[in-house]
């Protein structure tokens, strides 16, 4: 992500084997939230929403992110379904609880761009299986208790075992979970399932990162697929034509922008 | 036959040795008996309002809710912060609750979960209504404006005038058979709330509530009823015999067959039903009938010592009365089995399992007595003492040769009072009204209708036939409209669907306008604002108004009463607007669901039933008369006396004002069933008179001689049998019992005072 932590990073992989201790739950969601993801990043994105019936609703957009710091930006464009089409979200997105995030909406059959409440960490987004906090990199690593739990093989990758409770009754309450499981992946520190559990202590949900791998030299996973198990309905999230570190500009991530909607020969 | 009888007496002990066994199967099948309170339950698999609901929780997930109601009569109503401390506190408790899905915003629905969507300066705010507990009078003030001012909620969350609100929450799917343990604990908590002190009162209904509390009524009625209607059995056989066998014999008799018969449900998987629970009852009053026949004419053989040896003697009862006990059960059986005619299957179980029982009881009957009696001790006889009500009877004979003008004159009278009461008969299946009138769930459900939008739900579903069909502007207008429309009726409390929600975005959206209130222009915008929705609201908040393919959708109504009538002219007004809003060559459905359309479905098929088993019983009965009595005329008088009872308990209801529900839609067939019997013994016993001889007056008085006892024997226990029923918790067995041992005296005067001066009427011809 950032040269600096990089370097922090190498330093605290080199220095493990020297103090000879397991990293703790903390070190290692550090060193989930820190992972590279590049600059700035396009991407495709295609969202089925599959109910329990089996029923799919399908949605397609473009993504462009940049990252400001430990802040990001980013501008997400509809391309399907047609009565949805250059729909446009603009997102500021500030690193930390103490500011909310700004968002603003295109629609196009209004022609107007509308400001959207914030909403709660725990509440669903875009009739996905995923809340606010879930479609984050990484949860607000200062809200939860992190333990190490264990290490073991989840396929053939060898994993940390990292469970998360957030720290008090409020916060569960405000994120909706009492407790998560995190298996990060030693190698290069991607979460590839997470299992989270409701405020009544029964299993809730599990997002499992399939087809990982290194586009421009940054991990990637083609596919999140999150499935409530007490509802039955899922979200299967499969990205493709990434383009990272294009040097994106300020530009793009300006209500103009929104209105314009996605063209993409105006990209580099 | 003899050479049965005769096997029978000879291995006395096989015998009973195989009726223990046999009770003993059965005994051990009865743990895997289960209670059935469902209400959609009874109804037909086939039937549309089955198969309608089923839909709409697969399609909408919408599902009966426990609802809870706080009330509070201060001026303030619950805007004060004591109350809405309370509200939140339920709230978070209830989602607690391991017992409730709280998934989505309709899973839980009460003033802390539910949103305000609310234009801002440049956008779409939905937020709580309450993000905790406002701490002032502004804060509440202001709830109680946007409450007002957004509408959806009101009268459905919030009472209009502010005097109560609700709670709605799902149980979890699989929870149905702890109903009971689920009121207990929500039950528990209010209590605990309310003792804290404070001026709110909570109520608890919802079709979860009432039909767990069925549950634990329904045994516990089976329990308490059993003994009291055992120690009037003993009673009325002390009275009858004086000896212990001839009092604990029958009562073995009945109760294995009480005990075969719920065996075989279990074994069936039948399950009991509200009117099933009868069953046992109606078992030991009917079977115990055959058992009374046999042992009082064993014992008036022995006391003229007729056979040498009691096998002899035994056998001989045997023979003489296997054909009349048999033709009394088969036409008691075929009222019975006349009510598979019903398309409800309580009823028809009901009516099964009786004429099983029936059969049992006879069986049994005829293989306990005689093996028993085999292997008990002789015994020295006591003197024939008089038995009682001689002096009656005797007075009876005399009395119905003397007045036949007055008796024709009272029975004319009742017959005319009664014609014009079944004019006035009413169907109502209501759920609720089968708790008697002060029972605290009916209280509280009628609290919750007067407060609130109303506990009962109808439901909409409408397919457009297309993927975003019901984003179209007409459609969404044409929701409106039937909103509107339904709305008209007073007994409506409250409907929703997702025109409403668009319309309020519409007008969010144009700065909070309201002259934007109205669906959007375009099904674009429609989709685009639904998707605005789901960046600040639950996706699901809207799940339960439409499909994901927007091609469904669903308006919920809010009834304040779940009675038939209400419903069926409801329907009936509605069917017309609908096939001109949503025809169906353009690729619509209108589909109705929901507690009311169930009651609504129910009530119509205890009419068809009602009338289908009816025709069958008389028919059936009609016939095995005519095949008994081998001629067409005698079996038509016999038909007198049930028809004519009949009549005048369908006559009372309509008096009375007790509609036919699923329950008292059984007097009919039932009285019919029992009610024969009395005639055939009756008619019997004059055959035997006239063929002996006598004149028409001989006869009538002798045969009210011999089983003139017997048939008032039968209808004590038959009427005692049944008043028991009145100290039911449920008032559907209350009216049941009420009606069947009305219809049992009229049927026992018809008979035995009627029909005598019917016979007199044409005394030449008529000779049986």
């Amino acid at each position: 992500m950032h040269k600096i932590s990089l370097l922090i990073f190498s330093t605290m992989l080199l220095a493990a084997p020297v103090y000879s201790a397991e990293p703790t739950g903390l070190d290692i969601m550090r060193l989930v939230d820190t992972r590279d993801d590049g600059d700035d990043l396009i991407q495709k994105m295609k969202q089925r929403l599959i109910d329990r019936r089996g029923d799919v609703r399908e949605r397609e957009m473009i993504s462009l992110r940049k990252d400001y710091g430990r802040d990001s930006r980013s501008i997400t464009y509809f391309l399907a379904p047609s009565n949805v089409r250059d729909t446009a979200l603009l997102t500021w997105d500030y690193d930390g609880v103490e500011k909310d995030d700004d968002q603003w909406l295109y629609l196009p059959a209004l022609k107007k761009v509308r400001r959207i409440s914030s909403s709660d960490r725990g509440d669903y987004f875009m009739g996905t299986d995923f809340t606010f906090e879930d479609i984050k990199q990484t949860p607000e690593l200062e809200d939860y208790n992190w333990v190490l739990t264990g290490s073991e093989m989840l396929g053939d990758q060898e994993v940390w075992v990292v469970e998360g409770e957030p720290k008090n009754d409020d916060l569960k309450k405000n994120l909706g979970y009492a407790k998560t499981r995190y298996y990060i992946r030693k190698d290069n520190h991607m979460y590839i399932r997470v299992d989270f559990w409701d405020r009544k202590g029964q299993e809730l949900k599990h997002l499992v990162s399939e087809e990982i791998r290194q586009i421009d030299g940054v991990w990637t996973a083609m596919k999140g697929t999150m499935t409530n198990v007490q509802s039955g309905h899922r979200t299967e999230l499969t990205f493709s034509e990434h383009r990272y570190n294009s040097g994106l500009s300020d530009r793009e991530f300006s209500e103009r922008m929104l209105k314009r909607g996605y063209r993409d020969s105006g990209q580099n | 036959m003899k050479q049965i009888f005769n096997r029978v007496l000879t291995h006395p002990k096989s015998v009973l040795l195989l009726l223990l066994l046999l009770t003993g199967v059965a005994g051990n099948q009865m743990r895997n008996i289960y209670i059935e309170t469902d209400m959609d339950a009874m109804l037909p698999r086939h039937s549309d309002a089955y198969i309608n609901k089923q839909v709409l929780e697969e399609r909408f997930g919408s599902t009966d809710m426990l609802i809870i109601g706080v009330i509070n009569d201060e001026k303030d109503g619950i805007y004060n912060t004591h109350s809405l401390t309370l509200v939140q506190e339920l709230t978070d408790w209830l989602a607690e609750q391991p017992h409730f899905r709280t998934l989505a915003l309709n899973d839980l629905l009460s003033l802390a979960t539910i949103k305000d969507i609310r234009g801002s300066e440049n956008g779409l705010d939905v937020e709580k209504f309450m993000d905790g507990v406002p701490e002032n009078r502004a804060e509440i003030d202001y709830l109680k404006k946007r409450m007002h001012e957004f509408g959806v909620y009101e009268d459905v969350i919030v009472s209009a005038d502010g005097s109560g609100t609700i709670f709605a929450v799902r149980p979890m799917p699989d929870t149905r058979h702890k109903y009971a343990e689920i009121y207990d604990m929500v039950k528990a908590k209010v209590e605990a709330m309310e003792a804290r002190g404070g001026s709110e009162r909570f109520f608890i209904s919802g079709r979860p509530v009432i039909e767990g509390v069925f549950g634990v009524y329904m045994p516990q009625e089976m329990k308490r009823m059993q003994p009291i209607i055992m120690a009037l059995l003993l009673l009325l056989l002390y009275l009858s015999f004086r000896t212990p066998r001839g009092v604990f014999l029958p009562i073995v008799v009945v109760l294995m067959a009480e005990i075969w018969m719920l065996g075989t449900m279990a074994a069936l998987g039948a399950p009991i039903y509200t009117v099933t629970t009868m069953l046992p009852i109606l078992i030991l009053a009917i079977g115990i009938a055959d058992a009374v026949h046999f042992l009082s004419r064993e014992r008036l053989l022995a006391h003229y010592q007729a056979y040498a040896h009691r096998k002899e003697r035994l056998i001989e009862v045997m023979h003489e009365l296997w054909k009349p006990m048999l033709m009394t059960s088969v036409t008691t059986g075929a009222g019975f089995l006349s009510m598979l005619a019903s398309d409800l299957p309580p009823i028809r179980d009901f009516g099964l399992f009786a004429a099983v029982g029936i059969a049992y009881a006879l069986l049994i009957t005829m293989l306990l007595l005689p093996a028993a009696l085999m292997l008990l001790p002789e015994k020295e006889k006591h003197a024939d003492r008089k038995p009682l009500f001689s002096g009656y009877v005797e007075w009876l004979g005399r009395a119905v040769l003397a007045y036949p003008k007055r008796i024709m004159a009272f029975f004319a009278v009742l017959l005319i009072i009664s014609v014009a009461g079944v004019l006035k008969l009413d169907v109502n299946a209501s759920l609720v009204d089968q708790f008697k009138p002060g029972d605290p769930i009916r209280k509280a459900d009628e609290m919750l209708n007067q407060h609130f939008s109303g506990t009962t739900s109808l439901d909409v579903m409408i397919d457009t036939g297309r993927e975003n069909g019901l984003l179209e502007p007409e459609f969404l207008q044409h929701l409106v409209d039937l909103q509107l429309e339904i709305e008209k009726d007073p007994m409506v409390g409250d409907s929703s669907s997702i025109a409403e929600f668009l319309q309020t975005m519409n007008q969010a959206l144009h700065a909070d306008d309201p002259a934007w209130k109205r669906v959007p222009d375009s099904s674009d915008l429609a989709a685009q604002y639904l998707l605005l929705y789901s960046f600040s609201g639950a996706p699901d908040d809207f799940e339960t108004f439409m499909t994901g393919d927007y091609r469904q959708a669903h308006v919920r109504i809010n009834m304040k009463t779940d009675e038939t009538r209400v419903v069926a002219a409801l329907l009936e007004r509605m069917k017309g607007k609908t096939d001109a809003w949503f025809p169906e060559d353009k690729g619509f459905k209108v589909e109705w669901a929901g507690t009311g359309f169930t009651v609504h479905r129910l009530s119509e098929m205890i009419i068809e039933g009602q009338v289908a088993s009816l025709a069958v019983s008389i028919l059936a009965i009609f016939l095995l008369c005519w095949w008994m009595f081998g001629r067409l005329l005698i079996a038509a008088i016999a038909m007198i006396p049930v028809s004519l009872a009949v009549t005048v308990n369908y006559g009372m209801m309509g008096n009375i004002g007790i509609p036919l529900d699923i329950a008292t839609a059984l007097t009919g067939a039932m009285a019919l069933g029992i009610g024969v019997d009395f005639a055939i013994h009756y008619l019997h016993r004059y055959h035997e008179e006239s063929v002996a001889g006598r004149s028409y007056e001989e006869s009538v008085i002798n045969t009210n001689r011999s089983v003139g006892h017997a048939i008032l024997f039968n209808s004590f226990v038959v009427v005692g049998g049944f008043l028991v029923l009145l100290s039911a918790a449920l008032y559907p067995q209350m009216k049941l019992g009420a009606l069947i041992a009305a219809t049992m005296v009229v049927c026992y005067l018809a008979t035995c005072y009627l029909f005598p001066v019917l016979l007199g009427l044409g005394r030449k011809k008529i000779r049986v």
